[in-house]
Order: structure tokens, then sequence, then C-alpha cells
């Protein structure tokens, strides 16, 4: 049966199936109801899990680690300037090659600090060592990180896994979502039962031990890019079985409207449900567009974009993030995905959405008016910000109210 | 897709209202998708929550730009300029409102042509639970009604999201009797069903350019300025000095922690309404009951229409 | 009595001028925000905050700002480094003759208690070792206010929090604090304005770290009626559970006010969403006893 969830509920729902045995946490908006769903729980007795307050997500983030490396299954939870804070733990704790969960309500950055969604935060780890999944949907959220338990503790992948999901638009909404029987999660995790990390009176063992000289380091430095690409076939077995016992497919990617295509905007979160209507809207109006949502983000699924990217007339990537000084993220790295190509098509990069701006129909418009003069032309206009007339008039009274001289 | 947009202020339930209207859809076997949103505001500032019911998947997000039924839980909300509640709404679209006006005045002021349920909710609550949170129930259920939705989704629906803010059993029985009354007559309206958003004349996309650092940084060199916020909108209940009894003591001034509260060469103290959030404390801490709590009512003067 | 001290004796010796300006977006009736204000009233404008994210990170949301003064937000964990960077600029800057002397702020630093108690205490801890010369108003709301009142480690013994039961007991700050042997250090609540001034006047005086707890009922997060704010203000001080208090250097601690009868705890307890499971559905007679022993055993210990 299905309930109405919010995305923060979802993840809290996913701790509980996955059973987790522990839970540090550290509050920040808008993730906060996923711990205080699961504190209540924990002290109500109806999860076994210890939770536990830290003073820092960087406290939060070694603790988290730290009880994997000594055989726990840790759920933990974070956004934005917590993400940051933790920073240095994401790379620590990916190297000890401990499997655990860390759900990300993404949040623009600081400065200047706001609240609502962009995904600088959660993309900024991903050089980290830590797996990312981005979900559009509160069920994806719910189902990721059940898929995540199992692709994180599969011996052929062993790192943590980032569940991405954007801080008001999933966060705080409701949607419907269906929760699988105690009984069939657990079957679908089974036992976490480490053979590689330990910690006990019986069997001691070093980790976190420090190397020194670059071949040693290359070496373990290397096994973890190898045990990222085995997840990419990890993530396809893990999502079989779901699909077995839940009913559910998620693939690397996913696609909307994508088959016969031309033209195809590439988006990921829940953004791409807007990215949806404005594909049905271009539809409705004879214009044969369709929609790559990236979900897995790392491993990056380059073969699956490849396949679905290749011979499209032409491709507009959406990056709900900015690196300063590059531009879109993401879009380099669907550009990197389809270099090898023969056929690919004109890439077009915007970047919006920024700290949970609204990408309005009018911006689409513009998006799919430049994505059919690039299949025409073959040439590829400027990376541009999407921004309106409107909102740069509402700044221009907003600096005025500042006192921003020259404004106006 | 049906789109609901509820306006109240943050502590009124309409997040709750917006919830129990979400939970009904699903129970009615509709997919929903329930949001609230607030400002970076507290406790009594305006905010705002969405509702969509569809029969397919739901391709959009965040607040509703043009709503098929607004429902406003306080009517001094509607001459907002910050709020404007009624933005977006077509005129064969259905508006709901707590008001202790009559329905013909609300229609006068609101100028709405289209279906329009206004009725004091609030009295109807405090007199039938006692608290004027019951404005959350009652309202829901008088939006399920408009929307159609079936009474034993709606009765299922009020008891699953009150029960999930933690109230006891005795007063989800006495907010379910309320729900009752509250929707007594209200017939369903029949609203446009769009299934795309009508796609609206939106503004172009435009080219931002580099800002001399002056403007082009995150920082506000104008004087404070935050008076310009007008949180008079936050209140409920208004204090208002009774100059006779006021012994020009200080206490007033002193204790406002917004430092709303002027006193004047005479030491007599002035209440700026524009930003006073209606916390209550002056009322409370007036050593000489100076200080009336009113509740805050706009009288409509015949001529005045919100829009 | 030194002559600045004498210009608090009474209500009405509070500065009429405002240094913070209304239509903020922190919730109305807050008492951190009424702590803050009083003390901008002695402060003036020639400051800069500090501020390290929580509720009060909302004052200044652009385009707007309520200070007259200047502001500074940083991060959680890091605000007192941040005043560290502003006053060893300002005075590098105005001992090379770059900056003029008049042109000088007081660095205030402004945080809540659970960055303070938490995530900043290394940051803090720092600054004070150094002897910076800098003030430090930390609001304590004894909770993580800003995200929704779950625990931090000022939050007190049987209280409810989103996050947990109540089972552990606040920290000392001010013993924390005054372990560090900073220039003056004081506790101040917003009910007792008066002796909250004559602090912030006294404290001028002295270089060096000035450090503020100021208590901060928050009818948010405690959940009561915002109109009695400053009542549990009150009590909280009148049952002895915020003792008034200030000390100099390694000097003694001297308590500015002890209740000349202390209410029982309960007073304060009652009515407060937190501690509402302590009287219902059962009375707590245990727990609320072990809350007023605490106190008891502090001041017998003051009285000593
Ligand atoms: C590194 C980091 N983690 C978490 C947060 C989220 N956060 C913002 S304010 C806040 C609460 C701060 O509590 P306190 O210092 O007591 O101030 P209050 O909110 O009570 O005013 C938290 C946890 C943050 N901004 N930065
Ligand atoms: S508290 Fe009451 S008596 Fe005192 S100045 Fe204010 S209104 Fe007058
Ligand atoms: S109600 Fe009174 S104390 Fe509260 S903000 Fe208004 S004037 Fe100030
Ligand atoms: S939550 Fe509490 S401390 Fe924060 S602004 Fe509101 S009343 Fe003040
Ligand atoms: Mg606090």
């Amino acid at each position: 049966m299905k309930q109405m969830l919010t995305g923060n509920t979802a993840a809290a729902w996913g701790a509980r199936l996955a059973d987790v045995d522990y839970i540090p946490a550290f509050p920040i908006t808008p993730q906060t109801e996923i711990i205080e769903t699961l504190a209540q729980w924990a002290a109500a007795g109806e999860i076994p899990a210890r939770f536990v307050t830290l003073d820092s997500e960087h406290s939060m983030l070694t603790a988290g680690g730290a009880a994997a490396a000594a055989g726990a299954r840790v759920f933990t939870a974070t956004s934005s300037q917590g993400l940051l804070y933790g920073f240095e733990l994401l790379y620590t704790v990916a190297g000890w090659r401990v499997p655990f969960v860390l759900v990300n309500v993404s949040r623009g950055l600081a400065s200047p600090i706001t609240l609502e969604p962009d995904h600088n935060d959660v993309l900024a780890a991903r050089d980290s060592g830590c797996l990312q999944i981005h979900a559009e949907t509160c069920q994806e959220v719910f189902d990721s990180i059940l898929m995540a338990y199992r692709i994180a503790e599969d011996p052929r992948v062993l790192l943590p896994v980032i569940v991405n999901l954007d801080g008001f638009s999933l966060s705080f909404t409701r949607e419907p979502v269906e929760l699988p029987a105690v009984a069939a999660a657990s079957i679908y995790l089974g036992e976490y039962a480490p053979g590689h990390a330990w910690i006990r009176g019986e069997r001691p063992m070093a980790q976190g031990v420090a190397v020194l000289g670059g071949a040693v380091y290359s070496y373990f430095r290397y096994q973890m890019q190898l045990a990222a690409e085995n997840a990419l076939t990890v993530h396809e077995e893990a999502a079989a079985a779901f699909e077995t016992m839940f009913g559910r497919r998620y693939g690397l990617v996913d696609g909307y409207r994508l088959d016969d295509a031309e033209l195809v905007l590439v988006m990921s979160n829940s953004f791409a449900t807007k990215g949806r209507a404005a594909v049905d809207l271009a539809r409705s109006e004879g214009v044969r567009l369709g929609l790559l949502r990236l979900r897995l983000l790392r491993p990056f699924p380059r073969e699956a974009i490849r396949r679905a990217l290749a011979g499209r007339r032409a491709v507009a990537v959406i990056d709900q993030n900015l690196s300063i000084g590059l531009g879109g993220i993401t879009v380099g790295e669907v550009a990197h995905a389809l270099y090898a190509e023969r056929d690919r098509p004109p890439l077009l990069s915007y970047v919006g959405g920024l700290g949970g701006k609204e990408i309005s129909d009018q911006e689409f418009r513009r998006i799919v008016s430049d994505l059919m003069l690039a299949a025409a032309t073959g040439e590829t206009p400027p990376p541009r910000l999407l921004f309106t007339a409107a909102e740069a008039r509402q700044m221009q009274t907003l600096l005025s109210i500042a006192g921003k001289e020259g404004a106006g | 897709m049906i789109r609901v947009r509820f306006h109240g202020r943050g502590g009124q339930g309409m997040k709750t209202a917006s919830r129990i209207v979400g939970t009904a859809a699903l129970l009615d076997g509709f997919i929903a998708q329930d949001s609230p949103v607030y400002g970076a505001e507290r406790r009594g500032a305006p905010m705002v929550a969405s509702v969509r019911i569809a029969e397919a998947p739901i391709f959009e997000r965040g607040v509703i730009p043009a709503p098929d039924l607004v429902v406003v839980a306080d009517d001094t909300l509607l001459d907002d300029p910050a709020v404007q509640p009624l933005a977006g709404l077509p005129p064969t679209g259905g508006l709901l409102m707590a008001t202790a006006h009559s329905e013909e005045e609300a229609r006068r002021h609101t100028g709405h042509p289209g279906a329009l349920v206004a009725r004091d909710f609030l009295t109807l609550a405090l007199e039938q639970v006692g608290s004027a949170a019951g404005v959350s129930a009652a309202l829901a259920s008088a939006a399920c009604a408009m929307l159609g939705l079936s009474g034993p989704a709606v009765v299922a629906a009020i008891g699953t999201e009150l029960e999930a803010i933690g109230l006891s059993p005795d007063s989800i029985r006495a907010n379910l009797r309320l729900a009752e009354s509250a929707r007594a007559g209200i017939q369903r309206v029949e609203l446009p069903v769009r299934s795309l958003a009508a796609p609206r004349a939106g503004s172009p996309v435009v080219d931002v350019a580099y800002a001399p650092p002056e403007v082009g940084t995150p920082s506000v060199t104008a004087r404070p300025n935050t008076p310009l916020r007008r949180t008079g909108n936050w209140r409920v209940f208004r204090p208002v000095i009774d100059p006779a009894k006021c012994t020009q003591c200080w206490v007033c001034f002193v204790r406002c922690p917004e430092g709303a509260i002027e006193l004047d060469a005479e030491e007599n103290p002035h209440l700026d309404y524009e930003v006073c959030k209606g916390c209550l404390i002056c009322v409370e801490e007036c050593p000489t009951g100076a200080i009336a709590k009113v509740r805050e009512m706009r009288e409509w003067a015949p001529s005045e229409v919100t829009r | 009595m030194s002559r600045e001290l004498a210009a608090y004796r009474n209500l009405k010796d509070i500065s009429r001028e405002e240094f913070i300006l209304p239509g903020t977006s922190v919730c109305g009736g807050c008492g951190g925000m009424e702590a803050l204000r009083l003390a901008a009233k002695v402060l003036g404008d020639r400051v800069v905050y500090v501020n390290a994210a929580g509720c009060f990170t909302l004052l200044a949301v652009f385009p707007y700002t309520p200070f007259r003064g200047s502001w500074l937000y940083t991060t959680m964990g890091s605000a007192p480094a941040g005043a560290q960077g502003v006053r060893d600029a300002l005075d590098v800057l105005i001992a090379r003759g770059k900056v003029r002397p008049e042109d000088d702020v007081q660095v205030v630093v402004v945080a809540g208690d659970g960055a303070t108690y938490d995530m900043a205490l290394s940051s803090t801890s720092g600054a004070i070792w150094r002897n910076l010369d800098f003030w430090y108003f930390c609001y304590d709301n004894e909770s993580y206010g800003n995200t929704g009142a779950q625990a931090s480690s000022a939050t007190p013994y049987g209280a409810r929090t989103p996050t947990t039961l109540g089972a552990e007991r606040r920290k000392d700050l001010f013993e924390i604090w005054r372990a560090h042997r900073p220039a003056y250090l004081a506790t101040v609540s917003p009910r007792y304005p008066v002796d909250l001034s004559r602090k912030f006047e006294k404290a001028k005086r002295f270089k060096g770290p000035k450090l503020f707890l100021a208590a901060a009922p928050c009818p948010t997060g405690w959940e009561f009626d915002p109109a009695k704010t400053l009542d549990y203000g009150r009590l909280q001080v009148e049952t002895g559970l915020f003792p008034l208090k200030e000390a100099v250097g390694d000097g003694p601690v001297v308590h500015t006010y002890a209740p000349a009868k202390r209410r029982p705890v309960e007073e304060y307890l009652r009515g407060q969403g937190r501690f509402r499971h302590l009287f219902e559905p059962v009375k707590q007679a245990a727990l609320i006893a072990r809350i007023q022993e605490d106190v008891d055993r502090y001041w017998a210990r003051v009285e000593a």
C-alpha cells in the first residue's frame, strides 16, 4: 500500500528497513526530519539501532566510518555546509574501504549562505571515493537506499554510497511511496558480514595505516577506482534483484520519451521532473524532445550515457551546479563520455536552478529553440546561465534596497 | 490535474491541512503531491503550501503559480502585497477562506466571480475543539468537499495526519466532528481539469553581465532597512495601549524584543504596527494593564477590492 | 561604584536609541533577540558582529540588514577565528597607518549555544588562549534552534527534544570559559536589563576576551506562548537555574543577583512543551526532584 511520505521520511524508512546498527547524526536544514524520525524510532524501541548526536559532521562521519570499520551497518545524513564540514572524512573513510550509506539533502553552498537546493554540495564529493546515486522522487530515495547498501557491501565494491535528494523539492515534499515488508527488505539485503574490516579482541588488525612511497599509495588508491568500476556491474545486479522482488527497475541512467528523440535534455535529481513536463510540452508542439536523467554519478556510467546520446541531433545538459571558473560540472563528464563517439551531437551547456531557482517554461523553451538551431547548423552556442528578464528586474530592485550604488 | 494552494501563517496548521487533502486524494485513488514552503521566517510569518492531485504522474514541483483552488486561513492575508493569495487564480477557479465577514462581503471584497466559500471557521473551531488549531481540519474538510473527495477518505486522512502531529484520540475525534460540520452544505465545484500547466507567457532568458564589485557581491551597504519588511503582517493579535492607564514606566519599551516601541518626549510609548510581530510580551509585562490584546481584523471598506 | 556602573540603576537608564532595528525574521517574542538588543544598546554602532550559523544568521538576509554597525557571517564552527582575523587586521592596519584609529570597531562574536558549546569550542578556546581582544555573545536557547530545537550540549537535563529524551546534563560553559582565565566573563538574562547593561558597560574597561553567556528563552523551541518569554526568563533566574554572575580574570566568581528565596524549579518547568512529559501523563516526581537537587547543590556551594 502506498502512503504519502516526504523525501526525508522516505530516507528514514530506508535506514529502518535496511535494519542499520548505528546512526551518528548532526542536524542541518533541510535534513533534520530524517534524523529526528530515526531518533524517535530509536527512543521508542521501534528500531534496534543506536542513535547518537555528535558535535559536528566531522565527528559524525568519523564515528560512522569507525563504526563501519568495527563491522556495524551505518546510516547517516547531512547537507551542504555539513557535508563540507565533514569533507576530510569522506576521503578518509572511503579509503578505509568501509561501506555505509550517507544521505545528502542537497542545498546550495555558502557564500552567500542559502537553504534551497543545488548540487554543488554533493558534487564537491565526487572525487572522494564515495559512490553517488541521485534520486528524482521520494520513492526513488527509499529504493536507492536499499540498493545502496547492497552495492556498498558487495565485496567487489566496499565503498560508502551517498544517496542524494534535493532539499525542499523532495525533502519536504510528500509523494506516494510504497514500502516493502520488513522481511522482503531483509532478504534483499542480507547481513553485513565483512571479510576485510573488523575490530575484535580475538582477531586484531591495524586499520587506517599510513603508507609512505607513491607506489604503495597508487596501488591502494587504484584499488578504489577498480572497486568503483565494479559498482557498475553490481548496480545492474542489484537493480535486477530489486525489480524481481519489488517490481521497480532502476537503470544506471533513466530516460523519458527518449526512444525516438532527436533532441535531448540531460538533467538530474528532482528538477528532472520539470524536464519531463518540458518534454511533454515540446512533444505536444511536434518537437521530438527526450530527457536523459543522470542517476548514478559515481561510478560515472560513461558507456550507458554514450549509448543514450550517440546519434541524437543535439543534446543540452542543464547543470544545477557551478564549478566556478569552469561552468557546469556534469556537461564536461558527459562530453567525456561522448568524445570517442564519431556520431556525436552538438553538446549545449546550461547552468540553471542554482539555489533552487525555478526553471520556467520559458527557460525550457529557450533551450529547445537553441537545440533546434544547433541541430540545424551543427553549431554549439556558448554556455549560458538560465536567468530571466523578470529575475534581472527583481534583482535590480533588491540591489537598490541593499543600497548598492550603481544598481539600476 | 487539480492544483490547490494554501495560504496561512506559520503555526496556523496549513501544512497539516494541505497534507489532509493530499492523503485524502491518495486514498481516493489519485496520485498526489503536497509541499509546504516557509521562507526564512519563523512562527507567525506567512507561508504557502501546495497540493497537486492527478490521475497520471505529476511532472511539476514547487509552489503552484496558477491554482484551481485557493485556501486562505486568515482573511488578513488577502490584502497583504507580500502574500497575494489570489495571484494566478482564474475566474473559473475556487476560493475557500476563513473569515468573520459574510460570504457576500467576501465576494465583493475579493471580486472573485467563481466558486466561493467564506465562513467563520475560526469561531467554529474555537467552539468545537476549543482551539484555533482546529481551523486546519475544518478548512481541509471544506476543501475536500469542494474538490469532491469522498467522505471516508477525508475522515481517514484527518485521522492519519492529526495522529502524525501527535494529537490524542479524543482530540482527533473532536476534530472529526468539527470537520463534519465544516463541510456541511458545501457542494463539489466543477474545476476545469488541466493536464499541463497552461504555458505562461514567461519572461525571456537574458544575459547576466559582470557587475562592479560594489554591486555584484552579497553585501548590504544601505543603512539598517529591515523595517521595510513590515513584519506587522505576522500579527494575529495586536497590542493596543490605553494612554489613560499608562504611567510612562518604560517597561514595554525596554522589554519589546523587536524594538517596536518608541518613547516620545513625554515618555509615552508608541507602537509601530508596521513592524510589531504581535508577540504580546508588552501586554504580558505592562504593570498597569494598559496594553490590551485585540484580534486583528481588517474592516473592509465597500470600495476596497483585493484585485 | 565607578561612574559607568552608576549609569545603570534602573530601567530608565537604558538607552532610548536602537542599534538593531525591527523587521527581522527571528520569531516574535525571541528572548535571545531581546538580550542582543539590550547588549547592542551598550555596545553602540562601532561594532562588527561576527556570526556563527544559527537563528541570528537570518537577521541579515539580502537585501536587508537591521544593524547600525557591521556584520560578518562566517560558519557554524569558526566565528571566533573570524573575530581573530578582523581584530588582527584592524590592529595591523591601524599600526601601519592604513586605517584611522577612529575607524576601529569592537569585534563581537554572536553565536548560539550549539556553535559555542559544540562545534566552535576549539576555535573559542584558541581565541581566548591567544588573549584576543574581543567580545563573545552566546545566546543560549539550549538547543540547535535554527534547525528545529534539536539537543545541543547546552540542553538541560530532563528536556525532551526532537532528537533526545533529555538524559544528559548540560555542559557548564561558564566554568569551561573561566578555566581559560579570560579578561571578563558573565552570565546575563534579557529579563534583567539593568544587570545586563551594567555588565556590558563594565566589560568595556577590559582588553582581552569579554565573554557573555545570555539566557535566551525560546518560545518556538521550548514550546510556550511567546508572550511569556520574559516570564520564563524571570523564572529561569528566580529558580536559581540560571545564576547571574561574573568573574574578572582569575578572580572569584561573583553572583550579581541571588534570588532572596528561590522558586521551586517546577514553576519554571511547567508549561514548557519540552518538559511536558515531566507532568503528563503522570508526574515524574523523581526527575523533577533531581533537577531541583542540582540547583540546590549549586547554591549550597555558592552560599558556603
Ligand atoms: C557545519 C554545519 N553544520 C550544520 C549546520 C546547520 N545549522 C545551522 S544553524 C544550526 C544550529 C545552531 O545552533 P545554535 O548555535 O545553538 O544556534 P541557534 O540555532 O540555536 O540560534 C545548525 C546545526 C551548519 N550551518 N553548518
Ligand atoms: S508598560 Fe504599560 S504603563 Fe509602562 S509605559 Fe508601557 S504602556 Fe505605559
Ligand atoms: S507585541 Fe509588543 S512586545 Fe511584541 S513586538 Fe509588538 S510591541 Fe513588541
Ligand atoms: S527559534 Fe528561538 S532563539 Fe531562534 S529565533 Fe525563534 S525564538 Fe529566537
Ligand atoms: Mg541554540
